[in-house]
This record gives C-alpha cells, structure tokens and sequence, in this order.
C-alpha cells in the first residue's frame, strides 16, 4: 500500500482529479448548489489524496523522477522530479487547500445566483492543480506552463466579482505585474538554455560549470524579479493589496498563504539547489530585500483599514521574513558554514508552513465577517465578538500566531530565525556580520509593529461597540467556514505545540538536498520536544511555554477568586459614561490608533491629511454642519519608480510609433531592406 | 426602580444648621485639623467628593472651588474633589434639579460605590429655591434620590460648606454608613 501511495502514479491522481474536477464543474452551469457541492467535495477529496501522498513521501518516500509520455515538442517533456522539498511543498499545497475547499462549501452559497459557481469551480480546480505542477516539474518548459495556469486561473478569480469596478482593476495590474514577471523568468530560463542546452533542471545542474560567472548574475537578478514579483517582495508588491482583497474568500487565502511561496519554493530551489555554488552578494542581496519587505510590509498594513487588504499586506511582511532566513542560509552556505545554512534553511522552510496555515486562517476568518457585514472597512465593525464568537476566537488564534505569541507557530519559526540571525553575528566578524546586526534588528521592530497592527485589528473588528447598524444583523457563519477555520486554528496549534516534530522532519528536508547532503544538523531535539541549537547556543520547549502559560493563567485565575474578591462583593452595573449614552464615537478607530505609529514613520508613509468642513452659513462659520477628515498615504513606488517607469516606456512607445506610420509603401520598404539583410548574412 | 422610591421615601432630610460661633472665620483652621482627624479615621485618610451639577447657577460652584484655594485648601486635610463618581465617597449636589439632568444624576448616583453619602449644597438643590414650581424643574434634590444631609445657604460661604462637612462626619460616624 506504501509503496502505490509514493509512487508517480499516485501523485498523478493529484492532477488527475483537479482536472476531472475542473472539467465536471461545467456541467453544473445551470444549478448552483450543485456545482458548489461538487467544486467543494473534489477539490476537497484531490487535496486529501495529496495529503496522504506528500505526508507519506516526506516519511517514507523515495526521491521520485519520472516523466510522461513524449511530447511533439523537442524542448518540451512532462518530466516530474519530486524530492522532500517538492513533498513538502506539496503537503504545504495540499493542507491548506482541503480546508479552503471546505470553506467554499459554505461561502459561495452568497454569489448564488449573482455570478456562474460552476465557472468558478473550474478555475479554482484548474489552479489547484496547477500549483501542485508548479513545485514538481522539473522541465523549465512545462513548469512555464503549469506557472501561467496558475497565474491565469488565478486572474480569473480575482476578477471573479466582476460587478466591481475596482476588481477589474486590481486583475489587470495583476496580469500585467504577473506576465512582467514570468517575461524576466523566461529570460532567466532562456540564458540557462543557452549555455547548458537543456530545460531540464536537472541537466542545467550538472552542465552549469558551463555558464559564465556573468551569466549566472543576470539570470540571478531575472530569476529575482521574476519569482519575487510572485512572492510580492518590496517594491515590486504593488499588485497584491489590490488583487488578494479582490478574490473570493478562500482563494485570497490560497493566493497569500500558498500561491506566493510558489517564487519562495523556486528561490530555493535555483539558488540553494541548482545553481550552487553562488557568489556572496546573492545572498546579502536577498537578506537586505527580507529586510527591506518585511519593515515596509508591516508598516503598510498598519495604515490599513481594510481588512484584507491588512492581511495582504501581512504577506509581504512574512516573506520578507522567510527571505531573511532564506539569505543568511545562503550567504552561510557561501562562507563555508554549511551547518548554520541548513538552520537558516529550517527556519525559512518553517516559516513558510507556519503562514500558509496562519495566514490563511486570518484570511478565511476575514472572509467569515466580510461576509456577515457586506463591507471590508474595518471602521464600520466593532462589537463583532458578541455576534460571532467563534470567528473571533479563531481570528484571535491567527493573529497572536501572526504577531509570534507562544505557545503558537509563528513564535517557533521566528525563533529559530532570530537564532540563525544570531549565529550570523556571533559567526562572522567580518563587516558582514553588520547587515545580521540590522537583520536583527528589523525583525524585532517587525515583531513589535505586526503585534500592534494586530491590536489594531482585532480591537476594531472584535471589541467595543458596534459602529454600524450592519453588525446588530451579523450571524456566526455556517458550519463548514467554521470547521474550517477550527481546524485551521488547530493545525496553528499542533504546529506550535509539536514543533520539535516539525523540525526533525524539516531537519531531513534539508539534508536531503545535494547542498546539505553530509552536514550534520546544529538542532537537537529532545523526547519533550525540547529545541536546542548546539552547542547550547539557545533553548526553546513548547510543552514548557505550554505548561507555563496554563499554570500562570491558572494561579491568577485562584488569585483573583480566592484573595481579591473574598471580602468583595460584585455588583454589576453600567459604564460610567459622565451621564451620556455610550456610542461607538467615543471609541478609538483603527485608523486613529494606528496614527501615532504612523507620525513617527511619518517620513517612509508620507501621510497626508485633509480636513473638510461644511459650515451651516457659509459666511458666520461658526456651526458645523459636517467635518471630514481624510488620511492618505502618499504611495512612493508610484511616485518614485512605476511612474517614471511608465512614462520612460510611454515616450519610448511613441517614438517606436514613427516605424510603423501606416504607409504601405513604407512597409514594403522594409520587406525589401529585411530580406536584403537576409540574403547578406546567409551568402 | 421601587427600592429607589422606597429609599427616598424613608430616608429623612437633615438640614445642617450651624450656630454664629460655628462660621466664626478664625475657626476655620480647628474646623479643618477637627476634619482631618475624623477623616482619617472614617475613610482611611481621604474623602473623596464628587460634584454634580444639577441646574445650578454657578453661585454655589463659586464657593465649592474656593475650598481649593490657598486660603481653605481642603486638599491638604484629605478631601478632594474627584472627576468620576465610581472614586467617589461623597456626592455633592448643588442647584435645582432640572428635569434635564435627572436620567445623569441618577447614573452617578448609581455608579458611585456603596457606602455614599448624598449631600445637596444651597437653597435651590433644596426644594428648587426661586426655580420652585417651575415646569422646567422637579424641585428639590430629594425627589429623585435620597438626600442624606443638606447645606443651606444662597449660597453657602466655604467656611459653612467645611463646618457643614463637618459636621455630618461626626453624625455620620455615630450612624452605620451603610445605604
């Protein structure tokens, strides 16, 4: 039975079935609760197999390489190569997408009617499926291919909720972001062609000796463009605040906890994987970007006030932090210090599990009050705890794993990249070890500032009073969003919980690249799950952070009971309000209590602020009739580099525009001077 | 709703009524060491004070912020006016109650900790004073709480309000405080 589960044909069924999925979905046009059931339960069931498939390959499997039938093309073949680190991508893909699926059975029932499910449930399967290609092909060519399915489908979905003008928007910046990027990956690919002859990643491996220094730099730069414009890395971000709030739901939590660690899965795999050995400055390069995304990441979101676009903002914080440890395990692989590369690699690879699961929690949780309130601002919630209490539980759970809170996943891995940081410093003593002090650093103000933008959050949607008649309507979300968010929040804790378990198995991921293939691993773990990096650098236990928070809530708990209140005797009564009613605009708002952060980073955010007022008679002034006040963000990329950037490719385009005037005896000009050049190059 | 009927109902208003030698200027300062020592003892060292303003004409405010001034300096022997009822030992109410203020002045009422003591500063928080009858008033304080004790005067001097104070302390210790 094993060996079928880990065999290509079992990973197979994986495609297989999003494809029967995706197809079968168009016969449902006509009755959409069919439809929804039957996206749901495949894509579900699809998920599952791959489930069971990566989690039995990671523990027992075999490196798979297999390829499909030949194809017409010379340079295109259907080749998979499925190693532990494609497994763990795959059981990454897989985990998240069974609860996003289940999570659709309940939220599409709201565009019944409204938009054609069917149509949906073909994109959504078809970019499933593709994701799944995405991390095991191993022909530059077809994994082109899987890659635009995957960015086409996705296109689809973003513009899902085509009612709305501003999601046309966001789905043509995401295409045109989108198509720039996979152009610098081609380039990238096509420069490798030229020197090793072959698509196939493994060929370029073995023949790269065969590329010059230069080469293998520029394809570095393309390859970062290209995959971080995927991953959302700072400044070329711009699309996915606008394209993730934009989808449905659930694929918003697929796209930010899954679709964007497709360019952090082929990071590692080209720089740690196949284009080893790698300069020095990759590496620094990629820590100064994890640096750089994840301050300006979390800054960003804090100015937020619309939930989702928040949590957009969030991913492009956690990749600048999976880049963090990402670069200081390559700059550690290139100064020889192979053992502190495979922590780095560990930590990133963790980090990247942990906000796929917690990142699509807040995203599913998200969805769960959008979809009771009709509105993404969060300055129109308040109060929500009291309508949907177990939305909020499971939001809260996401967040304090977010914000790194033990005893939760997000703590764990950001340990473990704060200790390979570390390492950098104490290891180093070169003016290298500067960068790790500032690596540091920003980690620990990101750490703080995403804390605080959760405050921010939760505060606004959660507490207080209702700030809008739309909350006293709101219901707790049908049962299937709540399963899956519950077992999201579950998978937040167990990850947390038995981290050590995680890292054993991560630890194996790792070695079993060629990199790493005889490095012994700096982490130990005990029986308890206790995690020590030798030689006794740092100690983390979850059951410990477990116990100990348990005991301390418990002790306060008896306190309080026991001794403060003996002797009292509590009476309930209303808040003291100086006589007045209460009402929500005596409450602090997200935006006012994110201002103060906002001032001090006055000169990054470049805020600004517009006051209008309307006075009863224009010419006394003396009684309002209405004062707005609005906050903006000046946007710097716009200013400072895509309009510049556009206008250069503007002016370019209209002096282009003088070739082709239109005149067809121009044309035959140029037939005529072409084939003249033709003939003189060939004779 | 009907204990707070029944609470005025039986709670009886003491008027505070002081002799000549009492409001004797020079007196003042034994006034204020006799208080110091009583407050100590009945509330642990301070009494905290909240004023309400239930339609007053400021007149009686006039006097109750001279007791912080230099001269009277109230702070200095542990009574302090505090901005929020829920601190509070001691309610002081002063000016008629106006139909407008009665749903707040019930609120602080209800917030302030028990044991409180009610007490009404002037004529007006009497019985409405020149205001009674009017349709814009209920009258006098005490029909809508229970009035433990009240200072007379239009308005009182400081030196009667701390004499008043006083007073109710030593009456107020011989009594249970609980209401």
């Amino acid at each position: 039975m094993l060996t079928f589960i880990t065999s290509p044909a079992s990973f197979l069924i994986i495609p297989t079935l999003f494809i029967i999925a995706g197809l079968g979905s168009l016969f449902f046009r006509k009755n959409d609760h069919l439809a929804n059931l039957w996206i749901s339960t495949t894509a579900m069931l699809a998920s599952l197999w791959g489930l069971i498939f990566s989690l039995s390959f990671i523990l027992f499997g075999q490196e798979l390489v297999f390829s499909l039938a030949p194809t017409s093309f010379p340079l295109l073949s259907l080749s998979f190569h499925i190693d532990l680190l494609a497994g763990f991508f795959v059981f990454i893909i897989s985990l998240i997408s069974i609860f996003c699926s289940l999570y659709g059975l309940g939220y599409l029932t709201h565009f019944y009617k409204k938009y054609n499910i069917a149509v949906f449930g073909f994109f959504f399967n078809f970019f499933l499926g593709s994701l799944f290609l995405v991390v095991t092909a191993s022909n530059a060519i077809f994994f082109l291919i899987a890659w635009e399915i995957m960015s086409v489908a996705s296109y689809f979905m973003v513009v899902y909720d085509r009612h709305d003008k501003s999601n046309i928007k966001a789905g043509l910046l995401y295409l045109i972001m989108t198509y720039v990027g996979t152009a610098f990956i081609i380039l990238a690919f096509l420069l490798l062609y030229k020197y090793t002859n072959s698509f196939e990643f493994a060929e370029i491996k073995n023949q790269l000796a065969l590329v010059p220094n230069y080469i293998k730099d520029l394809v570095f730069a393309f390859a970062l463009i290209g995959f971080g414009t995927k991953a959302g890395i700072i400044p070329l971000h711009i699309w996915l605040p606008d394209a993730h709030p934009a989808a449905p739901t659930q694929v918003s939590a697929i796209m930010s906890g899954v679709m964007i660690k497709s360019g952090i899965y082929m990071m590692i795999r080209l720089f740690m994987d196949i284009l080893q050995p790698i300069p020095l400055w990759w590496g620094v390069t990629i820590l100064v970007i994890g640096i750089i995304s994840s301050l300006l990441g979390v800054l960003y979101a804090l100015t937020e006030h619309d939930i989702k676009r928040l949590l957009a903002y969030h991913s492009i914080e956690n990749i600048g932090i999976i880049l963090l440890g990402l670069g200081s395990a390559l700059i550690f692989y290139t100064l020889n210090l192979p053992e502190l590369a495979l922590l780095g690699l560990i930590a990133s690879l963790f980090h990247t599990a942990n906000h796929a699961i917690f990142k699509s929690l807040l995203f599913l949780s998200a969805g769960s009050v959008i979809n009771a309130m009709h509105t993404r601002n969060m300055e129109e919630y308040g109060g929500l705890i009291k309508y949907m209490p177990q939305t909020a539980l499971f939001f809260l759970i996401g967040s304090m794993a977010i914000s790194a809170l033990p005893p939760f996943n997000g703590f764990f891995s950001e340990w473990l990249i704060f200790q390979t940081l570390f390492q950098g410093i104490m290891e180093l003593n070169s003016a290298w070890h500067l960068i790790f002090i500032v690596a540091v650093g920003s980690l620990a103000l990101t750490g703080g500032l995403a804390l605080a933008c959760f405050v921010k959050a939760f505060g606004a949607i959660f507490l207080a009073r209702p700030r809008s008649a739309e909350v006293l309507h709101a219901k707790e979300s049908p049962l299937s969003m709540r399963l899956a968010m519950g077992g999201l929040a579950l998978m937040a804790i167990i990850f947390g919980l038995f981290s050590g378990t995680v890292i054993i198995i991560l630890e194996k991921i790792g070695t079993s690249l060629s990199a790493f293939s005889n490095v012994t691993s700096l982490l130990t773990v005990s029986a308890s799950q206790k995690i020590t990096i030798m030689p006794d650098f740092g100690t983390v236990s979850a059951p410990v952070i477990f116990i100990t928070l348990g005991a301390l809530v418990l002790i306060i708990l008896f306190l309080v009971k026991s001794v403060i209140y003996k002797k009292q005797t509590v009476k309930i009564g209303r808040t003291w309000d100086c006589g007045n009613d209460l009402n929500p605009r005596m409450e602090i708002t997200a935006t006012g209590f994110a201002r103060s952060i906002v001032v001090i980073f006055k000169s990054i955010l470049k805020p600004s602020l517009q006051q209008k007022i309307e006075y009863h008679d224009a010419d006394s002034r003396f009684l309002q009739k209405s004062h707005t006040i609005t906050m903006q963000m000046g946007d710097v990329y716009y200013t400072f580099f895509y309009n510049p950037l556009y206008k250069i490719v503007n002016a370019l385009s209209l002096r282009v525009r003088t070739i082709q005037n239109g005149n067809i005896n121009a044309y035959i000009s140029y037939i005529f001077g072409a084939l003249i050049v033709a003939l003189f190059s060939v004779l | 709703m009907f204990s707070l009927f029944l609470k005025i109902f039986k709670t009886p208003d003491n008027v505070v009524f002081l002799s000549n030698n009492e409001i004797n200027q020079k007196a003042v300062l034994t006034t204020l060491k006799e208080l110091e020592s009583k407050i100590k003892k009945l509330f642990h060292g301070s009494l905290a004070i909240r004023q309400i303003d239930s339609g007053s004409d400021n007149a009686t405010e006039q006097e109750l912020v001279a007791l912080s001034n230099s001269f009277y300096d109230v702070e200095r022997f542990g009574i302090h006016f505090v901005a929020s009822p829920r601190h509070a030992d001691m309610l002081l109410i002063t000016g008629p109650m106006t139909r407008n203020m009665i749903k707040a002045v019930k609120r602080a009422y209800e917030a302030t900790p028990s044991p409180k003591v009610v007490v009404t500063v002037g004529d007006d928080a009497e019985n409405g004073g020149i205001w009674q009858g009017s349709y814009a008033v209920s009258d006098g304080v005490s029909n809508i709480l229970p009035v433990h004790y009240h200072i007379p005067g239009d308005p009182p001097s400081p030196t009667v309000i701390l004499s008043s104070l006083l007073k109710i302390l030593q009456i107020v210790e011989s009594k249970t405080l609980k209401s």
